[in-house]
């Protein structure tokens, strides 16, 4: 039996060439994962809503109004309604996402001034879609009143020049910096996909280490290292590291480079973000493992805080707005780091000086296995099977 | 005839009393068929259980310093999503606030705000919202345009009668109102929109995880899990109806747990009728297991499925449509999700138990549901027949491999 370093790293690199499962976990999955987000939100936003128009007046106004709705960018008139109830069923059924609707006498009631009301009904169950039809009927119905104040203005001896400025006073103006097309795939792909890696690092590590104690081969691993852990697990995992380092490089040039990602901060930082991100998933994963050394609770762990990351490391609801006993454990996840280092450093392009604690954060990451390595060892030299 | 009806029903039922005591014995599927479907929904509503995102922190950058200008920062400040920490002399300032995670916004209001206004002029002012969610951006979204707008129609009023004093009494209070009302989620709460679909995305893969952790079970060493598949061989078809029927019945009380109960407590939206949304689920759930005996094909080992398999979780719940809708897929995309049970379930069950619509109004789903059940029958009974059945006879497992590779 050879020993030493290079040895237990080829060992190492032999496992994972022997057993597909590795290429599929290493490859496969976080591949088609990057592939797939990015593909599916391609066209930035779900544009085109399916919508309902249900127009109970039939006037010139009231047709008017349908038309300026159908040139609108977000939404696409699918259906013409006669009734609330017709309307209402489309959406159950899912046809539509939301309906707009002109009352009877519209425009009669308008021009008399007997204030008819126009109500526009979405769909919240589906947030995307409903908020954009949101947005459009909104301001539909915003220009809509705007010209029918100016031609009641008008008509009683105001001049255009001296309304127009009426109809919006003030124009306050909400931006979106360094994403003005608010395009969803900046917003999802940036933190899911990282977020994937991080689930493949966490599985992988443990599963890698729990299958030594599972077959009993530990055993050996440590006796290639004359029984030294930290030999034994930098040797095993510094394989594991290099490949991990490789596609999170790769994930790095498909966020920013080929999928045109925002990208305004130093490509130094964020480099060493995403190089510090592997090692400190691998560092976190190692010390779950040191807590519960045993494959399939390990496993069950990494999947569940895996899982849970996608939620808890609040890339969609922000933390500030969680209850304070959930929102804390956001910070005890490693993905939640690289996402503010993003946002930092690439979406925003500020100083590196603002992101310190985060990268900070990474080395904390990549010590806590020191505080149960002991227990590793423990069981990798007793290796016990619990199913 | 009789005797192979009898024969049939004789080894169903000697696979269902085996499975059941094979599973309940067996902590790791446990996890995934009592665990999961209770104790997961109870996190993941927690978390976004505050629903809206109120009170994000901006900063004010005044340069006009006039009572109008105060007035729009009070406005605002007022707004449910807004909430403004402080004054920031100019912009550096500002920026720094921003830069250092202080704030999430900066309202810059230029000099001569309110003069423009009382020339009659439009005045503008900014609202620079940082990016980075998606939700906070539209909070204050919704507060500035409210807020220009009641200011507006203030202004609007008090001009009209300068210009043409007649006019008031046709433009008085609001000319024409507009009303909106949400449907479905009508707080538009996070928590109500994105939960409903996530539960029948645990539960179709708490039956996947659970169903290829028992297939990677009986690949193991006999004498690990007290099970010795080389010896017991049931016709494969009543093996596979006898293991759904045992997961289906442990997961009865889970299942009923997590469409009524869950969402009762946490106050979801719950406008359908509960028997029609099991029935709508049935096939929803065959098909699931289905595809769980497919995935066998290559779990080699109970703990596989964890790598191979949670992964996907992401993939279905975009593929499901809830975040990015189906109608704005690709052809290709929309086929692949086409194919995912949990698609047609979370988008049937979001519309009954949401919208209140009924199963006929589902009948399409309903349709497909039972189409994809019965594809992945017909798959799976292939991949048991022909790949699962005869390495389990020929007794290989991981640990000889290993065991070989390592010696």
């Amino acid at each position: 039996m050879k020993s030493g370093f290079i040895a237990i790293f080829r060992r190492s690199v032999l496992q994972i060439v022997r057993r597909p499962i590795y290429w599929a976990a290493f490859f496969i999955l976080p591949l088609f994962c990057f592939m797939f987000l990015s593909n599916l939100m391609e066209d930035g936003l779900p544009l085109k809503v399916p919508a309902a128009m249900i127009d109970k007046d039939g006037s010139s106004l009231s047709r008017e109004v349908t038309q300026s709705l159908a040139g609108m960018q977000l939404v696409d008139l699918t259906e013409d309604c006669n009734s609330y109830t017709e309307a209402r069923h489309l959406m159950q059924e899912g046809k539509i996402f939301g309906f707009f609707m002109i009352p009877e006498n519209f425009q009669q009631d308008l021009l008399a001034g007997r204030k008819p009301v126009i109500t526009f009904y979405t769909n919240m169950t589906y947030y995307v879609p409903g908020s954009l039809l949101f947005k459009t009927f909104k301001t539909t119905a915003l220009y809509t009143k705007a010209g029918v104040a100016m031609t009641v203005l008008e008509s009683v001896g105001a001049t255009a020049n001296e309304v127009t400025p009426l109809m919006l006073p003030i124009n306050l103006s909400a931006r979106a910096i360094h994403n003005p097309g608010l395009n969803y795939a900046v917003y999802l792909c940036n933190s899911f996909i990282p977020c994937v890696l991080q689930l493949m690092i966490l599985l992988v590590t443990c599963f890698s280490l729990g299958q030594e104690i599972k077959y009993g081969t530990s055993r050996k691993l440590l006796a290639m290292a004359d029984g030294s852990i930290l030999k034994a697990l930098t040797a095993k995992l510094l394989p594991q590291t290099i490949i991990w380092w490789v596609i999170a490089i790769f994930m790095e040039s498909w966020l920013f480079k080929i999928n045109g990602y925002p990208m305004h901060g130093s490509w130094l930082w964020i480099t060493l973000s995403e190089l510090m991100f592997v090692l400190a998933c691998q560092g976190f994963a190692l010390f779950l493992f040191g807590v519960l050394p045993n494959l399939r609770m390990s496993l069950s762990v990494s999947a569940l805080l895996g899982i849970l990351s996608f939620s808890i490391a609040a890339f969609s609801f922000p933390v500030e707005s969680m209850y304070g006993a959930i929102g804390i454990f956001s910070w005890i996840i490693p993905t939640r780091y690289n996402f503010l280092i993003y946002i930092d450093q690439a979406l925003n392009g500020i100083d590196v000086y603002y992101s310190r604690i985060w990268f900070v954060a990474y080395i904390i990451f990549m010590l806590l296995p020191f505080t149960f390595i002991w227990n590793i060892k423990k069981n990798m030299a007793k290796p016990v099977y619990a199913p | 005839m009789l005797s192979f009806i009898k024969k049939y029903t004789l080894q169903l039922f000697k696979v269902y009393c085996r499975e059941f005591k094979l599973i309940l014995g067996d902590v790791g599927i446990m996890l995934f068929l009592i665990f999961l479907p209770i104790g997961y929904p109870i996190i993941y509503s927690l978390i976004y259980n505050p629903e809206l995102v109120r009170d994000v922190k901006m900063v004010v950058v005044d340069h006009d310093r006039t009572s109008l200008s105060r007035e729009l920062t009070r406005n605002i400040d007022a707004t449910q999503e807004a909430w403004v920490i402080g004054y920031a002399s100019d912009m550096a300032e500002a920026r720094r606030a921003m830069d250092s995670h202080k704030c999430y916004a900066i309202m810059e209001i230029p000099e001569g705000f309110e003069r423009k206004v009382r020339e009659g002029n439009q005045a503008n002012a900014m609202l620079f919202c940082e990016s980075s969610l998606l939700l906070r951006y539209r909070g204050f979204l919704m507060a500035s345009t409210n807020v220009a707008q009641a200011m507006g129609a203030e202004i609007l009023n008090e001009k009209i009668n300068e210009i043409a004093p007649l006019a008031t009494t046709i433009t008085d209070g609001d000319l024409m109102p507009v009303m909106n009302v949400p449907m479905g989620n009508i707080e538009s709460g996070f928590d109500s929109f994105i939960m409903p679909g996530v539960l029948i995305l645990i539960l179709q893969q708490c039956i996947i995880l659970a169903t290829g952790m028992a297939g990677g079970a009986k690949r193991e060493r006999p004498s690990l899990i007290g099970y010795d598949g080389v010896n017991e061989q049931p016709s494969v078809l009543m093996t596979m109806l006898g293991q759904m029927l045992c997961y289906i019945t442990i997961l009865l009380v889970p299942i009923i747990y997590l469409i009524h109960y869950v969402p009762l407590m946490f106050a979801f939206p719950m406008a359908g009728n509960f028997v029609e949304i099991i029935t709508f689920l049935t096939p929803m759930i065959i098909a699931s297991a289905a595809m769980g005996f497919c995935l066998q094909g290559i779990v080699w080992e109970r703990e596989s499925v964890f790598v191979l398999w949670v992964v996907t979780s992401v993939v279905f719940l975009f593929l499901s449509g809830l975040t990015w809708p189906r109608y704005a897929m690709s052809p290709f995309w929309t086929f692949v999700s086409d194919a995912v049970p949990a698609t047609w379930g979370v988008e049937g069950f979001i519309r009954m138990n949401s919208n209140g619509a009924s199963l006929a109004q589902e009948a399409h789903d309903f349709k497909m549901l039972w189409l994809l059940a019965a594809i992945y029958s017909v798959a799976a009974y292939c991949i048991q027949r022909w790949v699962v059945r005869p390495s389990i006879v020929k007794g290989y497992n991981v640990y000889s491999k290993v065991r070989r590779e390592e010696i």
